[in-house]
């Protein structure tokens, strides 16, 4: 007997299956990314940092000395995996993530007004600049945050604490009537 | 206690982010060490007014284990390095 | 009717009147009023009573230093208590009550105190309520907060939401008077992040009640012409409203914005207070000075007020404190109050001026009594009169208010939280802020420059200095013009002497001269004993106008400079700051994150009763139809497990992935037991013991190729051991090649247990998994039909024939769907920790109730486990001290009751029979026990003196708490199937 097996996003229950109303600030979740933790070999750190650089329209999030989060939008869990691994054969290891991880797309205005209800670090534009990704702590909860564009950022967080950020990030966008959907792109 | 922490990899940071440990000063004695060099290691512990080299934890962050050398009484800091840099220069 | 309403002036707008509610009378201010000054307007003069004496007390300032007007606003959840109507925004419906007074502020019992106030002197409680020490809480205590105490916190769930926010910038400017408004033009200019805070919810300090011009304007025109070139520079914050309370290590600041306290009704999207906590890379303290009050006989009167408090009534609120002001001054702002009233209409009754010579010029015609002060004040409820003393003669002035100004008091308490001391201008006679360094600097009258063109100049020029030295380069502005300049000079004078009444230094705590003389008679006379034992300082207002007056008080009682005395210490906060300020949205569900496991929803359909497990929601069990307990529920899961199948989640369990060549080397100094020779395909438990020789975790660990491992920990001990973990690679082995990252929520993993369990899962395995194809501790890549990749891992905690299979997170719930599906047939249940706690201590299998931090493997029975081969691992060295090996050590047993329907508990002690329970008798303790199913009794697992040995002995649980003793025999702790058939079927 042949068996699929549906895949659930954590906040299935909690987001509306169909886009709503739209605020200037919105939080747009994806329902699947590919996400791969990179972890460079001893010695690797800078052929790494290379071939990541060079890995196309792959998101590479810094998450400490040697250790990425490769994201990928386009790609499956599958093909990222793979396609790293011929990146950087020899060079590094690798962990799927893509189950482990959910991203958090955070656009508009006050998108700095919001985050800093949580996040300590300077984000002005000037000091945290596009391109620009860490870990950090939003609340009580430790994240990945990227600056995805102008007045865009990307939060990463653990699976299991989705929910609790998702409820934390509704408070904080109170102020700004903050709106939030799954991603239409995927 | 620091407000903020430079941590070496990730920047400015406040000291929520991370978790301390204690003194860094401590090398972990060869196993064959006499049995006072391991108590030491082990159990005993300075608590000294002024300058003091302590593992911290950037657990919220990048993860590494950093050496924060600090002033426990003017809550002054001087330096922040990596743990296993210093850990490498002092020949472990 | 003496305080009035000016007919113009002020800035207020007199187009929107506002109605307010003061003890149940209802009043009318405007838009731009604090609650004191619509208050006055309506001469409400009496807002309160003292604290200890109970006497009536009226409005003294116009700002955060207020000790008398303390009053509460609003109701029920919502009030806040000990609000200053000083800086209370006034708003349409507002509702205020006095507080301490009973039955009502005009008719005080309490203020029977005030008749015994010879016996409630400096030290009262101290000497009167010493004896008997049991009295204290029953019978003192009780008394005295019943008589003493202001506003009452109420007990209701404050309904309000507060929030907590980061801000940065180049330069923090704490004041926006003439200062700090130079300041943060300036830098604003030159390009730096500036953020301007005020706590008052109009910017402009003292210019908006100056009555000098600048810059051939009124100061409140400059002020908004500085206010719109502000407001049109992006890189410019204006914070009005805000607190900034605290200075902070690494110059961070902590404030509070009161973003809705000015409303009735608050908007529920927006927090009513936010705490901000401001990195700045430098900050100007431009907090200006405060008039200090002088202490003469009968000061606390309602009707005597600061003389400049009294001047900002009238310039920016357009109220009159009197029809008839009499002013006591030490120096020239008292002229300058009398100057401005007079040019209201009001009329100034005298100056007295405690100096021999000046060259003050008094309005016209007003009288002015030099080498005087003022001994007494007449009236009751108000004032009416100023007893004057001149070269031994009295007389009584008639007035409906007083003014006084004793000289000026830096504002400098941010400069001196972080531990240096003030320090004693003898040119300045105050206390100003000492050098703390580049991070902080003060200016203005802050730092002692009390004129306005001096003001305007510091902040102006300090912000050049600021700006350079952070890289900015200024543009020079030549600074503005004053005209009518203000003189700040007086002659010091600590107290006014021969007062014929109580001359009060702390308003609000009812300290007055002679508790200071008191205090040092009887030995309290350093500042900070003076302080506890007069209670000077010591209310809500941390003794902002008393402070001072006490250093100069105890220096002049002593002949020495108030140099030698110093100041009380200063701790943040500067003015009181609520708790859910400080709490943020840190409360309800989000005080801290839940975490909810991939099988969370699966568990919710199956019935699932959950329990918080750190920060995870685990099943604790899962309830059918019928079953009214918990014991039922689970009585059913671990039966079934036995005969059947059960599936339990078991995501929550750390999962760590761990690489490299050194990766087996790695585990091996990280476990007591080997790892290097693990083969591949191969689960094996291990134990991680601490430095000092006692368990810190277990897990499995499996190989899954020659360089990479997935390790498990438990639930509780996830985050720990991976920095431990961490730790070890980072600053013991840094050289050993291994690198390793988290993988706990990639996946979603199900423990399927129970001798039907290979056939359910078979159903759903594509691989073979018999027993000789996957024996036990067999692990590895499977594919389940449909061609799902997933871990499977033959582990078993339960003792029965057991799997752990893991797939990605995101299909946990389908899975488990699945094997439920195929295992229908051969009855599986869901089952949760309560049946899984079971079902382990059935079979002798510890947890974290075993491993409570002073049990060593060998205590546990892991003994064997113990590498003696490997050269080092963590807690090799101190396992082998005599204390780790002792042949009396608490060892682990099992234990069953004799009467098989008593019950043992965890926790219960263990005596030998006859023994009294003592702590020299004590032979161990239960550190985990059930009701066993399988068995039909209660069984526990144990650790006891030398247990091993002791099988078949007797040994009594004693168990102070439920008060029962129960026999039990000692057993081997394995309870089911010790020959490990079920497990390797």
């Amino acid at each position: 007997m042949s068996r699929t097996y549906i895949s659930r996003h954590p906040l299935d229950d909690l987001l509306p299956l169909e886009p709503g109303i739209r605020a200037v600030d919105h939080l747009d979740v994806p329902r699947s990314s590919a996400i791969v933790s990179v972890m460079a070999m001893d010695g690797e750190e800078a052929s790494v940092t290379a071939g990541l650089a060079a890995s196309g329209d792959v998101s590479i999030r810094f998450t400490g000395p040697g250790e990425w989060l490769a994201v990928s939008q386009s790609e499956t869990p599958e093909s990222l995996h793979r396609n790293l691994s011929l990146l950087l054969a020899e060079t590094a290891y690798f962990v799927d993530q893509s189950d482990g991880r959910v991203v958090f797309r955070l656009s508009g205005p006050n998108v700095r007004r919001i985050l800093a209800k949580g996040i300590a670090t300077d984000l002005h534009p000037a000091i945290f600049e596009v391109g620009t990704s860490s870990n950090v702590l939003c609340g009580h909860i430790s994240i990945n945050l990227a600056r995805t564009g102008e007045n865009e950022f990307e939060l990463i967080v653990m699976r299991s604490f989705a929910i609790a950020l998702f409820d934390d990030l509704k408070v904080m966008g109170r102020e700004f009537d903050l709106s939030a959907g799954f991603s239409v792109r995927g | 206690m620091a407000s903020l922490i430079h941590c070496p990899h990730c920047g400015v940071r406040p000291k929520e982010e991370f978790s301390i440990r204690g003194d860094a000063s401590l090398i972990r004695p060869d196993p064959e060490a006499s049995d006072e060099a391991w108590n030491d290691y082990v159990h005993i512990r300075s608590n000294p007014r002024g300058r003091y080299r302590e593992h911290w934890q950037h657990v919220a962050g990048c993860r590494r284990w950093l050496v924060v050398e600090r002033d426990t009484f003017t809550h002054e800091v001087f330096a922040v390095t990596d743990a296993a840099s210093s850990a490498r220069e002092a020949g472990r | 009717m003496t305080a009035y309403r000016l007919a113009s002036g002020g800035l207020i707008d007199r187009s929107a009147p506002l109605d307010f509610r003061f003890d149940g009378r209802n009043l009318t201010g405007f838009s731009g009023d604090t609650l004191a000054s619509a208050l006055l307007a309506n001469d409400q003069l009496l807002v309160g009573r003292s604290f200890k004496y109970h006497r009536p007390r009226g409005i003294v300032t116009a700002g955060p230093s207020e000790p008398n007007a303390l009053v509460t606003i609003g109701k029920g959840a919502d009030s806040d208590p000990n609000t200053k109507a000083t800086v209370a925004e006034l708003y349409s419906g507002l509702d205020a009550h006095s507080q301490n007074r009973f039955p009502s502020l005009k008719y005080d019992f309490g203020a029977v105190n005030g008749l015994l106030s010879p016996f409630l002197g400096a030290g009262f409680y101290y000497k009167t309520f010493m004896w008997p020490a049991a009295f204290w809480e029953k019978v003192y205590e009780p008394i005295i907060r019943k008589a003493a105490g202001l506003g009452r916190a109420v007990l209701e769930r404050d309904p309000q939401a507060y929030e907590k926010c980061w801000a940065h910038c180049d330069l923090l400017v704490i004041g926006s008077g003439p200062t700090g408004l130079m300041a943060a033009l300036t830098a604003g200019r030159a390009g730096l992040r500036v953020i301007l805070a005020d706590e008052d919810f109009r910017l402009g300090g003292s210019l908006l009640g100056e009555t000098a011009r600048v810059n051939d304007a009124s100061a409140q025109d400059f002020t908004e012409t500085v206010l719109a070139e502000l407001r049109s520079l992006p890189n410019v914050t204006m914070m009005p409203r805000t607190t900034v309370f605290g200075w902070y290590d690494d110059n961070v600041f902590g404030a509070v914005e009161r973003v809705q306290k000015h409303v009735a009704l608050p908007q529920a999207k927006l927090p009513v207070e936010r705490l901000w906590r401001i990195a700045a890379k430098r900050a100007l303290l431009a907090t200006g000075a405060e008039e200090r009050p002088l202490v003469f006989g009968g000061n606390d009167r309602p009707g005597v007020i600061m003389a400049g408090a009294m001047r900002t009534y009238a310039n920016r609120f357009g109220v009159a404190a009197g029809k008839s002001v009499a002013i006591f001054t030490n120096g020239s702002a008292g002229y300058r109050t009398a100057a401005d009233l007079a040019a209201h209409g009001v009329e100034i009754a005298a100056i007295i001026d405690s100096r021999a010579e000046g060259a003050d010029v008094a309005p016209d015609g007003v009288r002015v009594i030099r080498s005087a002060s003022v001994i007494d004040t007449k009236g009751r409820q108000r004032v009416c009169g100023a007893v004057v003393e001149r070269s031994g003669f009295e007389q009584t002035i008639a007035c409906d208010a007083i003014a006084m100004s004793g000289g000026w008091n830096p504002v400098i308490h941010l400069a001196c939280q972080r531990g240096a001391k003030a320090i004693w201008s003898e040119d300045l006679k105050t206390f100003l802020a000492p050098d703390v360094g580049n991070g902080l600097v003060v200016a203005g009258a802050a730092a002692g420059r009390y004129t306005l063109a001096g003001c305007l100049k510091d902040g102006a020029e300090k912000a050049v200095v600021i700006a350079a030295d952070l890289g900015f380069s200024t543009v020079s502005h030549t600074a503005p013009a004053v005209e009518g300049e203000i003189d700040p000079s007086f002659t010091a004078l600590w107290y006014s002497p021969g007062a014929k009444a109580k001359a009060f230094v702390d308003f609000q705590n009812d300290v007055h001269v002679k508790d200071i003389g008191l205090a040092l008679r009887e030995g309290f006379g350093h500042v900070e004993h003076a302080k506890r034992y007069t209670t000077n300082g010591m209310a809500t207002d941390q003794g902002k106008l008393s402070g001072i007056n006490a250093t100069g008080l105890l220096a002049a009682m002593q002949g020495i400079s108030p140099a030698d005395v110093g100041t009380t210490t200063f701790r943040p906060f500067y003015t009181p700051v609520a708790f859910g300020a400080l709490a943020g949205t840190s409360r309800d569900e989000h005080a801290a994150p839940v975490r909810k496991s991939p099988l969370h929803g699966w568990a919710q359909r199956n019935g699932a009763v959950f329990v918080d497990s750190g920060l995870w929601f685990r099943p604790a069990y899962f309830s059918r139809g019928g079953e009214k307990t918990w014991r039922e529920s689970t009585d059913r899961e671990v039966r079934n497990i036995r005969e059947n199948a059960g599936l339990c989640d078991v995501s929550t369990l750390g999962k760590i992935e761990v690489f490299g060549p050194d990766a087996a080397e790695f585990l091996n100094r990280l476990y007591c037991n080997p790892f290097l020779k693990l083969p591949v395909g191969k689960a094996r438990y291990g134990l991680m013991l601490r430095e000092d020789g006692m368990v810190y975790d277990d897990g499995t660990t499996s190989r899954l190729s020659h360089e990479h491992f997935v390790m498990t920990t438990t639930t509780a001990l996830a985050g720990g051991v991976m920095s431990h973990m961490e730790y070890c690679a980072q600053v013991h082995w840094p050289d050993l090649k291994v690198r390793f990252c988290s993988s706990t929520d990639q996946w979603a993993q199900m423990a399927i247990a129970g001798p039907k369990a290979r056939l359910v899962l078979q159903a759903l395995v594509e691989d073979d998994i018999s027993d000789a194809a996957f024996p036990f501790l067999a692990a590895g890549a499977v594919t389940l039909r449909g061609g799902l990749k997933a871990r499977l891992f033959r582990i078993s905690f339960s003792g029965e024939l057991a799997y752990e299979l893991a797939v990605p997170a995101g299909l946990g719930e389908a899975v488990a769907d699945a094997v439920m599906e195929e295992g229908m047939a051969h009855g599986i249940c869901a089952y949760g920790l309560e049946a899984l706690n079971v079902l382990r201590i059935e079979k002798g299998h510890v947890t974290h109730a075993e491993f409570a931090g002073r049990v060593t493997p060998d205590d546990a029975g892991f003994g064997r486990m113990v590498s003696a081969q490997k050269p080092d691992f963590i807690g090799k060295r101190l396992s082998t001290r005599y204390g780790l090996t002792a042949a009396d050590r608490m060892q682990m047993v099992g234990l069953k009751p004799v009467e098989p329907d008593q019950h043992i508990r965890a926790g219960a002690h263990l005596l030998r029979e006859g023994a009294k329970p003592s702590t020299l008798n004590d032979q161990g303790y239960v550190s985990s026990a059930c009701f066993s199913p399988t068995l039909g009794h209660d069984i526990a697992l144990a650790f006891l003196k030398s247990g091993r040995e002791r099988y078949g002995e007797r040994v009594v649980v004693w168990d102070k708490l439920a008060g029962a003793e129960v026999v039990a025999e000692i057993c081997n702790p394995v309870f089911v199937d010790p020959g490990n058939t079920k497990l390797n079927s």
